[in-house]
């Protein structure tokens, strides 16, 4: 507990010195409203259901896009690493749409399904798939031959094999795309909210920032950054326990 | 396929790759011109080159994607320099580990790009602020790379140096920054494609030219063409950002184990 | 015990094709009879090719040329008439010892509750005991091997294909592991194939020892090694160190011959 603390406390002192800041005069120069007053402005828009609105749309694009890609993306890899006509046929179009830019989606979901929650899941499920499918690829051939030889001369047919093997060995490094794709689901969808949407935590971040109420704009975009931490950090105790066996 | 030698193997894998790369942007010209799409929802592929040819020719592209990789490349090389720069200190000094460590470790998972708003609100609407954010974005997993790679180097390799006398200036610069230099490349290789999404974001909300400001100005006119020649060429400097760092890094690694299994 | 037919090794050539770079003719012309419930060892240098054969037996690699018979009909791929203990262990690491042990008897369809006596019975046999439930993560070298052990006598195969078994382990381990397997073996016997470059352990171990040459991988001679080994301190016997030295002369030039061959 005490160091937990001592650890933290950096950030406990910055916020201490942005308040002074803000109080001392910087607040107005800067348009740096003082973190009790961003406090206050969340208190307040939790009241009128801003934030949770908004924020059950951002979360409900979010899980659906991320979800759609796990599912299909974890699929493919696998078909992928012991398959081999799909792997000739795939592997060029990964490497090809791998390194592209995410963010380029967003103005052509926009065309296809306009600016509403269908565009920012299928902008979310297109850009986290191939991280996911990449991990589940990569693990899956990496599984050792002398496992998958094990289980073949111990009566595993070939289904089953790749159940029981090739499946758990793909999965540490499956679980690491999938973390990867957590975080630009979150990118993509709070920058495609910020530019082109309606409802939501960046759409909402705009229409403050265009209103002039900074501190409750900080207090959204705070949110969302704790948001962002807070899933990655459960993320981690999540996957630390599906792979205890490793250590 | 067993039984075919070993470099006819490998030009057999670089003739599939190309067939299946023409084959898709067929696939893309059929379902265009089929008229199961509109020309709207899909343009066909030879009309977007055409598009590219044109803004190729009276240098709108050039400018555009000039600007796009100058904030991208600039905001990299301050995130590279300054990520490097940030892990050596904190694994020297224990009072800038203290400051620093949570704020990197609670930051890396943050969403950066929700502060983008409050960056524009301080920076304004030009470069600074574009610059910025991508730095903001890319700094995180160049500091936690460098963290762990000097972390990392193993103790008899320092002990080793040592005793051949080495002085710290030296063992920092012959040891443990080359030591450490995998890990580093690979920080910068998770940093590049960050830095190259969110200058594209970073145009789309701001606008002020750049491939994202054209493809977010075609979007808003309906002008899928345009949108469609914006990710076309987003996604070749994306690519070809992608294999020079990963040729760079075999150069710099040609020591490397990893390098002779390439 | 029912009668069982020989392991037909015959004229078994086999060639590697690394993905990258030149093929490698790894067996040629193998031939080699092994007898039921028989102990033999194959002995050679590393990169002989001792661990391919070991393969094409399991049916883990396709035989190319010549053929090899198991029980009168020639293998066609991997089963659980044919046991495997690897160098490195290959327990599947997401499973607790327990787990591990219970595959095959869950691939073999056993009812549950004999499933989990016969599991215990065989984690008993080896020594594990107390560590049912323990990852392979948290156990030493040796235990592991011991794992691997009950999992594919488990089984019960007729033929143990062991893989350089104890290479892995640390001397004092690898010493108590090669009495123990020798108590098991001589209480339940199985036919065992046992790929080893440890000239004593073949000697210690196997009814014949099948020396083979530097790559390409023949068989150079077979040498009887059977006498009495039911002394434990019998490695200190003339006939034992004999038997050693005489092996030793044969594989010394094959290890310089692979040794030049790489440099």
């Amino acid at each position: 507990m005490k160091q937990t603390f001592l650890r933290y406390s950096p950030i406990l002192l910055l916020t201490l010195a942005w308040e002074a800041a803000a109080r001392l005069g910087l607040g107005a120069a800067f348009d740096l409203p003082p973190p009790s007053a961003v406090l206050v402005a969340w208190i307040g828009l939790l009241r009128d259901g801003d934030l949770v609105t908004n924020g059950a749309a951002s979360l409900y694009r979010g899980a659906a896009g991320l979800g759609l890609a796990i599912v299909i993306g974890a699929v493919l890899g696998i078909v992928m690493a012991w398959w081999r006509p799909v792997r000739v046929a795939l592997e060029p179009l990964v490497e090809i749409f791998y390194p592209l830019p995410k963010s380029a989606l967003i103005p052509v979901t926009a065309l296809w399904l306009g600016f509403g929650d269908g565009s920012k899941i299928l902008l979310i499920f297109l850009g986290c798939m191939l991280p996911v499918t990449l991990g589940a690829f990569n693990g899956a051939r990496a599984s050792d031959r002398t496992l998958v030889w094990s289980a073949r001369s111990m009566g595993a047919g070939r289904v089953r094999m790749l159940w029981d093997v090739v499946v758990p060995s793909a999965l540490p490094e499956l679980l690491n795309g999938i973390r990867t794709a957590l975080a630009l689901a979150f990118i993509l969808l709070v920058s495609a909210e910020l530019i082109v949407s309606q409802r939501g935590f960046g759409n909402l971040i705009g229409i403050l920032g265009d209103n002039g109420s900074y501190d409750a704009m900080f207090a959204v975009v705070l949110t969302v950054a704790f948001l962002g931490f807070a899933a990655d950090r459960v993320y981690q105790v999540l996957t630390a326990r599906v792979l205890a066996w490793r250590e | 396929m067993a039984r075919v030698g070993a470099p006819l193997r490998a030009f057999a894998g670089v003739l599939a790759s190309w067939a299946v790369l023409i084959l898709l942007l067929v696939g893309w010209e059929l379902v265009a011109r089929s008229g199961f799409v509109t020309a709207y929802m899909l343009p066909p592929f030879t009309d977007v080159v055409a598009r590219i040819f044109h803004d190729a020719t009276d240098g709108n592209l050039a400018e555009s994607a000039a600007l796009t990789l100058y904030r991208a490349l600039t905001g990299f090389a301050i995130a590279a320099a300054g990520g490097t720069a940030l892990g050596l200190a904190m694994s020297r000094n224990g009072g800038v580990r203290w400051f620093f460590d949570p704020l990197i470790s609670v930051g890396f998972p943050m969403p950066k790009i929700a502060f983008l708003p409050i960056i524009v609100l301080w920076l304004g609407f030009y470069d600074v602020s574009k610059i910025s954010m991508v730095v903001f974005d890319a700094i995180f997993p160049v500091v936690t790379a460098t963290l762990a790679g000097l972390a990392g180097v193993e103790r008899e390799l320092i002990w080793s140096a040592r005793n051949l006398g080495a002085r710290d200036r030296e063992l920092l610069w012959q040891v443990m920054l080359p030591a450490a230099l995998p890990q580093i490349m690979t920080g910068l290789q998770v940093a590049l494609p960050i830095a190259l999404i969110v200058a594209v974001i970073a145009e789309m909300k701001m606008s002020g030219y750049g491939i994202g400001a054209a493809m977010m100005t075609a979007s808003r006119f309906a002008d899928s063409r345009g949108v469609f020649a914006g990710i076309v060429e987003i996604a070749v400097i994306g690519y070809v950002l992608v294999k020079g760092m990963a040729l760079l890094r075999r150069r710099l690694l040609a020591w490397h184990a990893e390098a002779s299994n390439q | 015990m029912d009668a069982q037919a020989p392991i037909v090794i015959d004229a078994v050539s086999h060639t590697y094709r690394p993905p990258r770079g030149r093929s490698v003719l790894a067996l040629d012309d193998v031939s080699l009879e092994v007898h039921p419930r028989e102990f033999v060892a194959l002995l050679g240098p590393s990169g002989c090719g001792k661990s391919t054969l070991l393969y094409l037996i399991g049916g883990f690699l396709p035989v190319e040329r010549g053929r090899i018979l198991v029980d009168g009909s020639p293998v066609a791929g991997p089963g659980p008439d044919r046991g495997i203990v690897f160098q490195h262990f290959a327990l599947f690491p997401w499973k607790t010892v327990r787990a591990n042990v219970l595959y095959g008897l869950e691939r073999a369809g056993l009812p549950r509750g004999e499933r989990e006596a016969r599991a215990q019975s065989f984690i008993d046999l080896v020594g594990l005991s107390g560590f049912e439930d323990a990852y392979p993560s948290h156990l030493s070298g040796g235990m592991k091997q011991r794992a691997a052990i009950a999992r594919t006598l488990a089984v019960d195969p007729k033929t143990l294909l062991m893989d350089e078994p104890f290479g892995a382990l640390d001397a004092q381990t690898r010493s108590l592991m090669q009495g123990e397997l020798l108590a098991i073996w001589r209480r339940t016997p199985k036919t065992v194939i046992f790929v080893t470059h440890d000239v004593q352990e073949a000697v210690y171990l196997s009814d014949r020892v099948a020396v083979m040459s530097a790559r390409p991988g023949r068989i150079k001679t077979i040498i009887d090694t059977r006498f009495d080994k039911s002394d434990p301190h019998c490695f200190k016997t003339k006939t034992f160190i004999d038997k050693v030295d005489e092996i030793w002369d044969l594989v010394r030039v094959e290890a310089m011959k692979a040794q030049e061959a790489r440099a």
